[in-house]
């Protein structure tokens, strides 16, 4: 398990409490799970996603991701609609647990509200909201 | 509340293991990956701390008398298809029931001599165990030493087990010498008349057992709290250039789930220990459903209509979350989910069930893994029946099973696996 001093929390990302991060990409944004998220799962085994074109409300469940023992929610940080997904998953899941934040993305979404990404925590509000878990 | 720890968890921790809580003690969940560790098992070796598991002595001259009122499988009609009497240096699976036929808890009996067992139960049930048998053996001359706590043990399984040993062992051609399935050699204390039989190459006595709770070949190792974690890091050493890795939890449920094995207190419990696919764990008499000697809880197991356990296997690799109930091909609920998990070591081909080590499975064939584990029905089901595993999320289809992850190794000879291998 990594300290938190060894969890990866990019810039470049905004990050929401249910350990999602968001990255603005064109018009659109991509959408993940954090280091943390995926070193607190294991092995990731299956991630269960949308279709393009389906629709969710901020906080919706999306998908799943699936480790060898239990299978976890994954929650929009934005509401909006799916535009992509990470195909690459199908086959090989575990490029969540090796590039949470690259190959392992897993959706495109087209937020109605952009301004919403500016409400999602940066990367110094969700490590001090780590750093409160681990008390 | 604070977690009991094995003499091992240091060294856990400091290999970065991801701990949790099992049976009361901070344990190893996984190290790097628990599905690679699950892998390594079938594939080369997995090493598994299991000190947190309880060692019960029963001793004196009424000692098997007592055993055989209170422990399921009858230690003198249990070896072999033609049912032979239990000898030292031999052990048996089974368990120890109350009066309405409920688990206590599952154990394996090892027999030290004619009037001395140890009895080894899971984590934590050391204290309800032996007062367990101190409440129902009074009319028997025989003393119950619950050994919580004081002894060392850790699990060697997969097909590199038997090398990795020969590499730790003073006299490994001795040790392997005559040591079936279910055998066992050795003692970790003195008191045990087989002391000294087994020694480490550092001069360790260990009771070394052929037996493990994966389906795959290996041994378990019992040793002194204060040895084992000198003979860990000899194992771990021995292993390393064998592809062998310490493995967590995670990688032990979905290897005993795969092998078709239950765990205590989750797929046996607090209801009748019958109707269950274990039903070597009983006392019958060959070919038939009776009993060869009478038990505590065995009334309430011939009169129990139910309800009937099954292993199952899912169309993929998706799972459930427990809680989550059976549905019957009209969508009728009929019972509950009691383990799922996913055998990354299996998948499909052709409508059949592989494992990475079926002698026959197709050229390159990966596994991928398979849903699998037990449910809890009320009604019998035939073999094959379709189902569906409702949680509060999804609903995935599965088929009622014989046996899950086909060709394990647990049985195979030593000899068998101490030559380097083909690949």
């Amino acid at each position: 398990m990594k300290e938190l001093s060894e969890v990866n929390l990019p810039e470049d990302v905004r990050y929401t409490k249910d350990h999602e991060w968001a990255r603005p990409k064109g018009e659109a944004f991509q959408i993940g799970i954090t280091d943390f998220a995926q070193d607190q799962l294991g092995d990731i085994v299956f991630v269960e996603l949308p279709e393009t074109g389906d629709r969710f409300e901020s906080g919706d469940e999306f998908g799943t991701v699936e480790s060898v023992k239990a299978v976890s929610e994954l929650f929009m940080p934005m509401g909006g609609e799916v535009v992509a997904i990470n195909e690459a998953l199908e086959d090989s899941p575990e490029l969540v647990n090796t590039a949470p934040y690259t190959d392992g993305w897993m959706l495109e979404i087209k937020v109605g509200d952009p301004a919403a990404y500016d409400q999602l925590m940066d990367r110094a509000a969700y490590l001090d909201m780590l750093k409160g878990l681990e008390e | 509340m604070t977690s009991l720890k094995t003499s091992l968890h240091a060294w856990h921790t400091g290999h970065g293991a991801r701990m949790g809580l099992f049976g009361g003690y901070d344990m190893p969940l996984w190290y790097a990956s628990a599905k690679d560790e699950h892998l390594a098992v079938l594939n080369h070796a997995g090493i598994f701390d299991t000190s947190h598991m309880a060692v019960v002595l029963v001793e004196g001259p009424g000692a098997l008398d007592l055993l055989q009122f209170c422990f399921t499988n009858d230690l003198t009609a249990c070896l072999g298809p033609r049912k032979a009497s239990l000898r030292p240096g031999r052990a048996v699976y089974g368990a120890f029931l109350d009066a309405q036929g409920h688990v206590v808890d599952d154990a394996i009996v090892f027999m030290l001599a004619a009037d001395a067992f140890m009895v080894v139960v899971n984590a934590g049930m050391g204290p309800a165990v032996a007062a367990h048998l101190v409440q129902h053996g009074g009319a028997y001359a025989a003393r119950v030493t619950d050994l919580s706590g004081q002894v060392g043990k850790m699990d060697v399984q997969g097909p590199m087990a038997a090398r990795m040993l020969y590499d730790v062992l003073a006299e490994p051609e001795t040790v392997f010498d005559a040591m079936p399935y279910f055998s066992f050699k050795g003692g970790f204390t003195d008191a045990i008349p087989s002391w000294g039989a087994v020694v480490t190459r550092q001069g360790v006595p260990l009771l070394l057992s052929r037996t493990g709770y994966t389906g795959e070949f290996g041994f378990e190792l019992f040793a002194g709290p204060e040895q084992i974690v000198a003979l860990w890091e000899a194992i771990v050493a021995a292993g390393a250039s064998l592809g062998a890795v310490p493995c967590g939890l995670a990688a032990r449920d979905s290897l005993r789930a795969g092998a078709g094995l239950p765990l205590s207190h989750q797929d046996i419990g607090a209801w009748p220990f019958c109707r269950h696919p274990w039903p070597f764990a009983l006392p019958y008499r060959p070919g038939t459903q009776e009993f060869s000697k009478p038990f505590l809880g065995d009334t309430a197991l011939q009169t129990c209509q139910g309800p009937y356990t099954y292993p199952f296997i899912g169309r993929d690799l998706r799972k459930v979350t427990l809680p989550a109930e059976v549905l019957d091909a009209s969508g009728r609920s009929i019972g509950d989910v009691l383990t799922c998990v996913t055998d990354m070591a299996v998948g499909r081909h052709e409508g059949r069930v592989f494992s990475i080590r079926s002698p026959d499975r197709p050229k390159d064939f990966r596994g991928g893994g398979l849903c699998c584990g037990f449910v809890r029905v009320a009604d019998p089901l035939p073999l094959d029946a379709p189902l569906a595993l409702k949680d509060k999320r999804r609903r995935i289809d599965v088929r009622i099973v014989k046996d899950i992850r086909p060709d394990r190794t647990a049985r195979q000879p030593i000899h068998t696996l101490l030559q380097p291998k083909e690949e």
